[in-house]
């Protein structure tokens, strides 16, 4: 068995962004007027979802 | 600095990353090959992110932003001059050698163009040093998170240890590679915002220029004369000794990064390894540096309403190595933070993973099985790789201890091993390019230099500052200890080049049957013309310089 590095990769943002999005849901901690917790994890969850869609296209 | 559970749970989150990752690589560790070179089948772009972390250590994130702080963008000399050439060099000139001669290791690479003496002196030092450093950053990250957390020093010593110890002995070099590209990415996605938001809080990079010294936000005006700019360097010791010497000296031959293309899945690949390392390491600068001009920023003219930013040192100087933690303190919110830190903390462990790996084959390779138990099974020397890692982590907490108690010594020893290092690249390159280099000329050259070095440190002295040796005597004072190291350097590598030279010349060379595979023009080159634009390492080359040109002129 081979691990594709991608998995890991994408699974570790997408958590991370998942658990940031929520955060800034949930408590509003603005940062000049930024909810940047809730961005962040946006940004990251996308991210961490486009690694873990190029390693399952690669494998099909 | 106060820690939600939201913090802690994000860090214990990546501590299970780690192992499990470990744990399902534990059974392709069949040999040795897998276990000390990945099984040669990495990637270009995995190969290429190691290559970049495994050089960003924890301390390395820290020193640059307090760099930042203390000389503005200067610092990305560091990386527009110090790494980006050097490593465009290994990836398009060096690397049909190292990969194509087979080599395990760089000392190993030494004995097939040379001789067994010029290896065993490249690997003993190279095997202390590394262990050697690895300690050191292991106690400069704990006293860090003591300091800023209140954890107990010996805790994080402990913890760092286990985990790092863990995951080398299960999944090798593969491990400590997956491991350096998810630190990768956890340092652009925990440090980015810091940069967005410490910018927009400072009024953009107009803002930001306004509030500090005219010097800290061009790259070269400055450069003309030692004594205008805050480095005390002048453009000629930065561009010789920083940018030749030393730059060529690490990327080219520190196996800890050579490794990584090592490791690589084939030649192109491993031409590729530190090319693709290139682009983002040219970046980093506004990820790593901006972070401490902005502090410095911020401390100098804060915004109506908030404190200068960094605290001030007994002596009156501002505490330059706080930069980093206290942007991030001032940012970031409850789970940023959390990230923030755990990009930190995984640079630190990669950063030690990656001296470790380094050591184990070092060790492995070029010392056990060359002068102590040659021959055995493959087993064998993969059991004894697994044995160095335990060996290599537990000097390198010894080392943290020792560092804890006499500073000055592991300074000292720093020093030393600067000698040491700064003559190697005029070894490589001719090896490399001039057959007619021998074996006795490599080595007597390498000890020449590093004479030199020593001889050069003990005759010159930094004006105004105290000195770490005793010196016989201070002919020359450099306006900065920087200054003197890049000089040092430059004095090192030219003697031991004449040297190499000059014995090559009246010792007799090894038959050129023996270097094929090993030194230009006896190498058959390798063209491929199928290969699309983005795959040849030449045009791949090209491009990096010209981004890194343009950088220069933008920041000129």
């Amino acid at each position: 068995m081979h691990l594709d590095l991608r998995y890991p990769i994408g699974l570790l943002l997408t958590t991370y962004g998942v658990i940031l999005a929520i955060q800034g849901a949930v408590v509003e901690a603005k940062v000049l007027g930024l909810n940047v917790n809730l961005y962040w994890g946006a940004a990251m969850t996308v991210c961490g979802l486009a690694a873990l869609y190029l390693a399952r296209r690669k494998r099909s | 600095m106060h820690l939600a559970s939201i913090d802690i749970l994000l860090i214990a989150i990546y501590g299970a990353f780690v192992l499990a990752i470990g744990f399902l690589l534990r059974r392709q560790m069949v040999g040795s090959a897998e276990f000390f070179l990945a099984g040669r089948s990495m990637p270009a772009w995995v190969a290429g992110l190691a290559f970049l972390s495994a050089n960003l250590g924890a301390q390395e994130m820290i020193g640059m932003a307090a760099s930042g702080a203390k000389y503005g963008i200067l610092t990305s000399h560091f990386y527009w001059v110090g790494a980006i050439p050097a490593m465009a060099f290994v990836g398009v000139f060096m690397m049909p050698f190292y990969y194509g001669s087979h080599a395990r290791s760089v000392p190993e690479y030494l004995k097939l163009r040379f001789d067994e003496k010029t290896r065993g002196f490249n690997a003993l030092t190279f095997a202390v040093m590394t262990v050697f450093s690895s300690g050191i950053s292991m106690y400069a990250m704990g006293a860090l998170l003591a300091l800023l957390l209140g954890w107990n020093i010996h805790a994080c010593i402990a913890a760092s240890a286990v985990v790092v110890l863990l995951y080398i002995v299960l999944g090798g070099l593969t491990s400590a590679i997956y491991n350096e590209v998810l630190q990768f990415f956890l340092i652009v996605f925990g440090f980015t915002p810091v940069v967005y938001l410490g910018l927009r809080d400072a009024g953009g990079w107009a803002g930001l220029a306004a509030r500090v010294p005219d010097t800290f936000v061009h790259s070269w005006s400055y450069l003309g004369r030692a004594d205008a700019n805050p480095m005390g360097v002048e453009w000629f010791g930065m561009v010789m000794g920083l940018g030749f010497v030393l730059s060529f000296g690490y990327w080219c031959t520190d196996f800890l990064v050579v490794q990584r293309a090592m490791a690589a899945d084939s030649m192109n690949a491993a031409r590729r390894t530190p090319l693709i390392a290139a682009v983002p390491k040219m970046l980093f600068p506004f990820l790593v540096i901006v972070p401490g001009i902005i502090a410095l920023g911020l401390t100098l003219h804060p915004n109506a309403g908030s404190a200068p930013l960094l605290p001030r040192l007994a002596d009156g100087t501002y505490d330059y190595n706080m930069a980093l933690p206290l942007m991030m303190s001032r940012y970031y919110p409850a789970g940023l933070l959390g990230l923030g830190l755990t990009a930190l903390l995984a640079s630190f462990m990669s950063g030690m993973a990656g001296n470790v790996t380094a050591f184990n084959t070092v060790w492995t390779f070029d010392i056990y099985q060359s002068y102590i138990r040659p021959r055995q099974s493959d087993a064998h020397y993969l059991w004894m790789g697994r044995m160095a890692t335990v060996f290599g982590v537990l000097v390198s907490m010894a080392t943290a201890y020792a560092a804890m108690r006499f500073n000055n010594i592991m300074d000292m020893l720093q020093l030393v091993f600067s000698f040491v290092n700064a003559p190697l690249f005029a070894t490589f390159l001719l090896g490399m390019f001039w057959k007619r280099t021998t074996g006795h000329g490599a080595f007597w050259g390498l000890v020449a230099g590093t004479g030199a070095a020593a001889l050069h440190y003990e005759l010159t002295g930094v004006a105004g500052a105290a000195s770490l040796l005793p010196k016989i005597a201070v002919v020359h004072a450099y306006p900065s200890d920087m200054a003197q190291n890049f000089w040092g350097a430059i004095v090192a590598w030219t003697t031991c080049f004449v040297a190499t030279v000059a014995i090559s010349l009246a010792t007799r060379p090894k038959p050129e049957s023996d270097l094929r595979g090993l030194v230009f023009g006896l190498t058959p080159r390798s063209t491929s013309p199928e290969l699309s634009w983005h795959q040849r390492p030449a045009v791949l080359a090209g491009l990096v310089l010209t981004l890194t040109l343009a950088l220069n002129i933008l920041f000129w």
